[in-house]
């Protein structure tokens, strides 16, 4: 496997192993172990083997294409720089994993925790080994969701829920920013490809969105690697098991930042935005990570802090832009990896054998455990940067790199200052914590008796320990050779020369180093008492929690702030929706008429018939009057809309459509007739209070009636206007000219819809099925108002009428008051039957149709149940109006289908002229089936309708006599 | 069937199915269901086929069927091509799991939900076929009736208020949709879509601006169907009222109105650029910010998800909106994968609310504002999740991740399609046509941090802190179709590439409108179709 397939393994293998361990039973503790051991294992053997390859400046690549037209594959690119970082991961996690075997409790279900452990692992490997800035992306994102899940693992606790969710708020969204521009990045380059970009340099500093693309990136590297202002989630992020803790925010995932930095070093640093951005943010961080790690009583905290002000040194490193501080931000990110996940796993097994992590309750535990305390003692000399330790190594290098002029601003001269400030703060807090926890008295009121930890938990602090102490003192034969690929991976041909040697001979830095040494114990030495019994904090920073402050803020912009504005921008009611639909209608059309209103048309009202036009002044007045009375007067507002229906059907008949003047008429008919039933279960209108028009209401009324006035006479305008043009050939004329030769009928409006258009007609018809059904479904679970509940006034009149004459009993007016009509329209049924089929049979020819004999027939079942009752019509007919409605479709749908069984496309018509007894010569077309369908669907339609206003009555009578019955009992 | 009419199956199939359920009792549950799925399932093996059929190269680019058998300007034409296939694929993979969950328990509340149903697909897939004007007034009826009376489905006051409101709004959109088609055919007199085209390119005098404003009003009422602000007040209420499934299905509504809004902008101008192309990226752009504004606002899920809807339907108009090719084919990413996931939430959400009153959506709000930190002991145990409730978390927590656009699932490489042909390859300086794809990336940017503000707030109550023991009853028929959209989805992302080259041919047909009208003009009727009697 000398080809890139190698890392294709690599990147796999914690996957699969993650859902191999999600897979297992809850509680194999030991599988779960052994699984994520010989994974971490096998990506650490894997990554070893990888080496050569590697090493001067190789590089390994393997590509599987994913989106090759976006210029998106999944490149996995490994150089010396990102071996150093798989090594890490490998190496670590595989001690992680041991750690956490002894770590996590007995009882945890820790499938979930390490298959999480694995899927970062994973993750994280990808952020490294990306090829591509996008698949960079994809596996930063992943790391950032990872880790929310992992500082959640206990969620039953407030403090986990609370640290993983800013987590995940501020990488997540780092980290969308970061998407952003390493799509800019990756536009200004021409490629995604990493080494394109890397090779890209001049072209994209040069760029004007350079400044853009440095800020987007910087937002993501700097939020992940928690620096100022965006450090305070890594303290919060503590609540995660230690385990995970000394992996994540030592080694890996808080290193992604730094790792983004020096990986885009290259391409983005020595400008002066960079300088400064990138130097504030490290430095300040450096400085004030430092200082408050002073102040922490949680072990876990201070080295959180600890972790936030190293990373602040590497950043700031990586600010200066000069080669040799690269080398040392290399450098120190692998230093600071061991040191700091040994010390990880030491607070661990503390907080393991004594229950508390609290400094302040902690005291002379070297006694207890002494083999812990000295590994601790010697990982803290470490990060505090004590000579033969490899800490001191990179810290000399920062020394020296601060001292350098880089960019003549304030930065860089208060750069040494800050250096050695923040050198002789981690003195204090590394002194600090080995004082406090392993010296002094013997602790009191421990929740266990402090002793050493199982063998194979201190082994993975024993040899990162090893290595630190190895690296400090012979640097060149350890790291070395490894570094050196690293850097040279990075830097390319600017590789400085360095040296790694233990000792420089006395200069600025060793100053420098034995200040901050001496300044940190005497600050520790002054500070000791106060410490002991304080609280929690930096001292002016204990009243500002961190994490209430993020949550008020949180709530504040993102909740309720966004509900006064969606309050303000949204709206509930139906009337401003209906409004605005109308107002933006008029506007749409003011917009499209924009330039063109010297195209108008001269006004000509010539040839307006007086006539006609009275007939239209009388149909306004009955809108315009329907609409007035509409909110007090439903009865005579539903009888002026009639009288517009009925205006509109004589205008149908004055401009020769008789086709439509019948449909109008009768749909008129059927759909006022529908209203007039419902409108006894409407709220009562009686003693409403009179209408009260303040100015508000009048400015309301007067700013719908202006947009109401500009709607219509806009539309009428421009349909008036448009019929002025001289009219475009249009589909028209071929109807009229093919609608008997082809379609076989005289009456084109017949031809149309049933042949020409029967598409559509076949579709409307179903609007009107399903409308029916809808209508039937609400009306079925409708239960009218209370107010509504008694009968109407003039029944009630009429049986107290009847009560108080002699000769009635109660209920006989109601009886037969409408003895005459009922019997007139029982009588009619069969005549307004025999018209339908007249009506249905003429169609095709002549006005009439499906649809007009449908509704002609839906009448006279409504006649029915005027005069009868519902009881009465339903004991005597079969009313089935659903399967009627069924019948309706399935005779439309199967006349189509029939087309297709000779071979022609759905509803191709068919048609002949044939002799019928008495009927005579009728056009026999395969239209007419479809028209009997229409003509079954519209009855049931309508007539299901009916059924649905018709029965309220019978089921509140129902309702009614159970409270009466239950009144009287 | 011959594949000739391959094409009218998608609208048949529901529509006979729907028709033939009504003969029987809402009580014959079994039959209902086995026949409705019968349909679906059929349709999305038409669906396939037709997709297939259309992108394989050979034959003409769109299938178009002559109803009636009539020639080109005058039938009605159903036009099978890249886009509409599609959408029928998509409508058609999102019906199947939606149906399966309503057949547990949603079934049974109110009175013929499966015919209703198998209509809102009819009216959906008609729409996505028709070539001609009116016939799309049609279906889009036939497609509000239908949802009209699903909406109601399941009764009570919030369905019954929001659903009034829903047929008030879409009652006067369909007029002014009339009022537009009358206008466009008084202009060009045709109401066949490729002839409106073809006449609108030497239109003189009054015709243009009449054509104009009628374009206008159909885009209108097209905007209305799709929520954009402020026209799309009605959407979160009638979604978050609806049913589970309902809602689920739904999704596919609003996409219907950027449908039709796509095919008629492209298809009027010649020049490649969309009618009104600003006036939708602008739109789009509002509706993004009032979306995210009220994802932030929402308590409760089923309303953060309506208006996750209002947020693609927001994305996709800015994105349309720039009328590039290659953006239009990242929407069409986005479109798929956003409909997809939002589909499956509405089942965990459904889910979900069944085992818990609103409170606990309240008190996550407030408790958040107060702090809530009882001081409890912290226990260093994990605690497992029952098997539902994982399978929901697990299920949440992927599609949180779709709907952020988080990697890497769908949602991230579908802002990844947007985002990087939005921005083409950037040479100029202060070019200063990357003005709108930056407000685009600040939007996409802004409605992800606020998705995932939103749904990592949502996520950690419900699953890792609910008030009350969750333990839903979940069944494995509405696991399945969980599990049956998350797998698409996961396809979606390993297929990326595939998927990418087919929206990419999608878009192109639909920025190069003369295939489109080459299509239907080669269209020629049946020979010898009228020797019956004539």
């Amino acid at each position: 496997m000398r080809d890139g397939s190698l890392l294709l393994v690599l990147i796999l293998l914690p996957f699969v192993g993650a859902v191999l361990a999600a897979l297992l039973r809850p509680n194999a503790r030991n599988t779960e172990a052994w699984l994520a051991g010989s994974v971490a294992g096998g990506g650490l053997l894997v990554t070893l083997f990888a080496y050569p390859q590697v090493s001067d400046g190789g590089v390994i690549r393997y590509v599987i294409p994913w989106i090759p037209s976006l210029g998106l594959s999944v490149t996995l690119r490994m150089d010396g720089f990102a071996w150093m970082f798989s090594l890490l991961i490998t190496g670590i996690g595989l001690l992680v994993v041991l750690y956490a075997r002894y770590y996590m409790s007995p009882q945890d279900p820790v499938a979930r925790f390490y298959a999480l452990l694995l899927t970062f692992m994973g993750a994280m490997l990808g952020v490294v080994l990306s090829g591509n800035l996008i698949l960079l992306a994809v596996f930063w994102e992943l790391t950032s969701i990872v880790s929310f899940l992992l500082i959640g693992y206990w969620h039953q606790n407030e403090s986990a829920r609370a640290g993983a969710r800013m987590a995940l708020t501020i990488t997540g969204a780092g980290g969308l920013f970061l998407f952003l521009g390493l799509i800019l990045l990756g536009r200004i380059a021409g490629t995604y490809d990493l080494d394109g970009v890397l090779k890209a340099g001049d072209v994209i500093r040069a760029h004007p969105l350079y400044s853009t693309v440095l800020v987007l990136v910087l937002a993501g590297a700097l939020t992940k690697s928690a620096q100022f202002p965006f450090h305070f989630w890594l303290p919060n992020a503590m609540a995660a098991p230690t385990p995970v803790s000394a992996y994540l925010h030592s080694a890996t995932m808080v290193k992604a930042g730094v790792f983004l930095l020096a990986r885009f070093w290259p391409v983005l640093s020595g400008t002066p935005e960079w300088f400064t951005i990138v130097g504030i943010a490290g430095l300040s961080t450096l400085l004030l990570g430092a200082y408050f790690a002073i102040f922490q009583q949680d072990i876990k905290g201070l080295l959180a802090y600890s972790t936030i002000s190293h990373l602040g040194l590497i950043t700031a490193l990586l600010s200066f832009g000069s080669p040799l501080a690269a080398v040392a931000a290399i450098f120190h990110m692998a230093n600071h990896a061991t040191f700091k996940a040994s010390l990880f796993m030491a607070a661990g097994i503390i907080d393991h054998e004594t229950g508390t992590r609290d400094m302040r309750k902690l005291s002379g535990l070297f006694r207890f455990m002494p083999y812990t305390a000295t590994l601790a003692m010697v990982a803290s000399a470490a990060m505090a940067g004590v000579p033969l330790l490899n800490g001191f190594l990179s810290k000399e290098m920062f020394f020296s790199e601060a001292l350098e002029e880089h960019h003549e601003t304030i930065l860089d001269t208060i750069a040494p200052y800050v250096a050695v400030a923040a050198g002789a703060f981690a003195v204090a807090y590394s002194a600090r914590f080995i004082y406090s926890v392993f010296f002094g008295p013997k602790p009191t009121d421990l929740p266990h008796m402090p002793h050493e930890p199982p063998r194979w938990m201190r082994f993975p602090v024993e040899l990162l320990v090893v290595i630190c102490v190895l690296v400090g003192v012979v640097p060149n034969l350890t790291i070395g050779p490894f570094l050196r690929s690293a850097v040279i991976s990075v830097l390319g041909p600017d590789t400085p020369a360095y040296s790694l040697s233990v000792w420089h001979g006395v200069n600025l830095p060793l100053i420098m180093s034995i200040a901050s040494i001496l300044g940190g114990l005497a600050l520790y030495w002054f500070l000791r008492r106060e410490l002991k019994i304080d609280a929690d904090g930096a001292p002016g920073m204990r009243g500002i929690d961190g994490q209430r402050v993020f949550e008020r803020i949180l709530v504040a912009v993102s909740w309720r702030g966004a509900r006064i504005a969606e309050s303000w921008l949204t709206t509930t009611r139906l009337q401003p929706q209906l409004r605005l639909v109308v107002a933006l209608a008029v506007l749409a059309g003011a917009w499209a008429m924009a330039g063109s209103w010297h195209l108008v048309p001269p006004v000509n009202l010539h040839g307006l018939d007086p006539v006609l036009g009275a007939l239209w002044a009388v149909g306004m007045v009955c809108s315009v009057a329907a609409a007035w009375s509409a909110r007090d007067h439903r009865l005579s507002a539903l009888i002026l809309v009639g009288g517009t229906g009925l205006v509109t059907c004589m205008s149908f008949i004055w401009l020769s459509a008789p086709d439509l003047a019948v449909t109008q008429l009768l749909v008129e008919i059927v759909t006022t007739a529908l209203i007039l039933l419902g409108l006894r279960w409407l709220p009562k209108r009686e003693g409403l209070p009179p209408r009260k028009l303040d100015l508000m209401a009048r400015y309301r009324r007067g700013r719908d009636l202006l947009i109401a006035v500009l709607a219509g006479t806009g539309l009428a305008g421009l349909a008036y206007f448009a019929m002025l043009m001289p009219r475009p050939p249009s589909v028209g004329d071929y109807y009229l000219e093919h609608a008997y030769v082809d379609g076989g009928g005289t009456n084109v409006v017949n031809v149309i819809l049933v042949d020409f258009r029967g598409f559509d007609t076949a579709f409307e018809i179903v609007v009107l099925a399903i409308v029916a059904l809808s209508v039937f479904a609400l009306l079925r679970r409708f239960r009218p108002a209370e107010d509504n509940l008694d009968r109407p006034f003039q029944q009630q009149e009429q049986d107290a009428n009847d009560e108080v004459r002699r000769d009635r009993e109660v209920g006989d007016t109601l009886k037969d008051y409408m003895l005459v009509p009922s019997v007139i329209m029982r009588w009619m049924f069969p005549a307004i039957s025999l018209f339908a089929a007249y009506l249905f049979l003429r169609g095709h020819d002549l006005p009439g149709g499906g649809f007009a004999a449908g509704v002609t027939l839906a009448i006279g079942f409504l006649l029915q149940y005027l005069a009868g009752g519902a009881r009465w019509v339903e004991e005597r007919l079969r009313i089935l109006p659903v399967r009627w409605i069924a019948v309706g479709l399935l005779f439309s749908i199967g006349t189509g289908l029939g087309a297709i069984l000779f071979g022609y496309p759905y509803l191709t018509s068919w048609f002949q002229y044939v002799e019928i007894p008495f009927i005579g010569k009728m056009p026999a077309a395969s239209v007419l089936v479809f028209d009997l369908g229409i003509f079954w669907l519209v009855v049931g339609a309508i007539v299901l309708v009916l059924v649905a206003i018709a029965h309220q009555s019978l089921r509140t009578r129902t309702r009614r006599s159970a409270a009466e019955r239950q009144e009287a009992a | 069937m011959i594949p000739v009419h391959l094409v009218i199956a998608p609208i048949l199939i529901p529509l006979a199915t729907g028709a033939f359920m009504l003969f029987f009792e809402d009580r014959e549950h079994r039959l209902k269901t086995i026949l409705s799925l019968a349909s679906v399932i059929g349709l999305v093996i038409v669906a396939t086929l037709l997709v297939i059929r259309v992108n394989s190269g050979e034959g003409p680019a769109a299938l178009v069927y002559l109803l009636g058998n009539w020639p080109v300007p005058v039938a009605i034409d159903l036009v099978g091509e890249r886009l509409s296939t599609l959408m029928l694929l998509v409508t058609a993979l999102l019906a199947l799991p939606a149906l399966l969950f309503a057949t547990d328990r949603w079934q049974g509340a109110g009175p013929h939900f499966y015919s209703l149903f198998q209509f809102l697909l009819v009216g959906i897939n008609g729409a996505f076929l028709t070539g001609d004007l009116f016939n799309l007034f049609v279906f889009f009826e036939v497609m509000l009736a239908a949802s009209y009376g699903l909406l109601l489905h399941g009764g009570g006051l919030p369905r019954v208020r929001s659903g009034m409101h829903y047929v008030g709004v879409n009652l006067v959109a369909s007029l002014v949709f009339l009022v537009g088609i009358a206008m466009v055919y008084a202009a060009s007199g045709s109401l066949n879509m490729a002839e409106i085209a073809l006449r609108a390119e030497s239109m003189q005098g009054f015709d243009r601006p009449v054509l104009n404003v009628g374009i206008a009003m159909l885009g209108l009422a097209f905007l209305v169907k799709a929520g954009m602000w402020p026209l799309g007040n009605w959407l979160v209420p009638a979604y978050s009222a609806a049913a589970g499934p309902v809602a689920a299905i739904f999704v596919m509504l609003s996409k219907v109105g950027i449908y039709a809004l796509l095919r008629l902008a492209l298809l009027v101008p010649s020049d490649g650029i969309a009618f009104g192309a600003r006036v939708m990226f602008i739109g789009g752009a509002i509706t993004m910010v009032i979306a995210i504004i009220g994802v932030l606002a929402a308590q409760s899920m089923k309303r953060a998800g309506a208006y996750f809807i209002l947020m693609s339907s927001g994305t996709l108009l800015a994105t349309f909106g720039l009328s590039r090719p290659e953006t239009t084919a990242g929407g069409l990413f986005y479109l798929v994968s956003s409909t997809l996931a939002l589909g499956a939430f509405f089942f965990i959400v459904d889910v979900l609310d069944r085992e818990r009153d609103g409170a606990s959506d309240v008190i996550a709000v407030t408790a958040e504002a107060y702090g809530d930190r009882e001081d409890v002991a912290e226990e260093e145990v994990g605690s497992l999740m029952p098997g539902g409730v994982a399978i929901l978390a697990v299920g949440f927590g992927l599609l949180a991740m779709v709907l952020i656009g988080l990697p890497p699932l769908p949602g991230f490489l579908a802002k990844f399609a947007i985002l990087t042909s939005a921005f083409g390859p950037i040479t100029e300086a202060n070019d200063p046509a990357i003005v709108r794809p930056a407000i685009l990336a600040g939007l996409l940017v802004l409605s992800g941090f606020a998705g995932l503000l939103t749904l990592s707030r949502m996520g950690i109550r419900t699953f890792w802190q609910p008030v009350e023991p969750l333990s839903p009853r979940i069944t494995i028929r509405e696991t399945a179709p969980i599990l049956f959209l998350l797998a698409l989805l996961v396809i979606l992302v390993i297929r990326a590439g595939p998927a990418m080259d087919l929206f990419r041919a999608t878009a192109e047909d639909l920025h190069h409108q003369t295939r489109y009208l080459d299509a239907v003009f080669a269209a020629e009727p049946a020979p010898s179709a009228r020797d019956g009697g004539r």
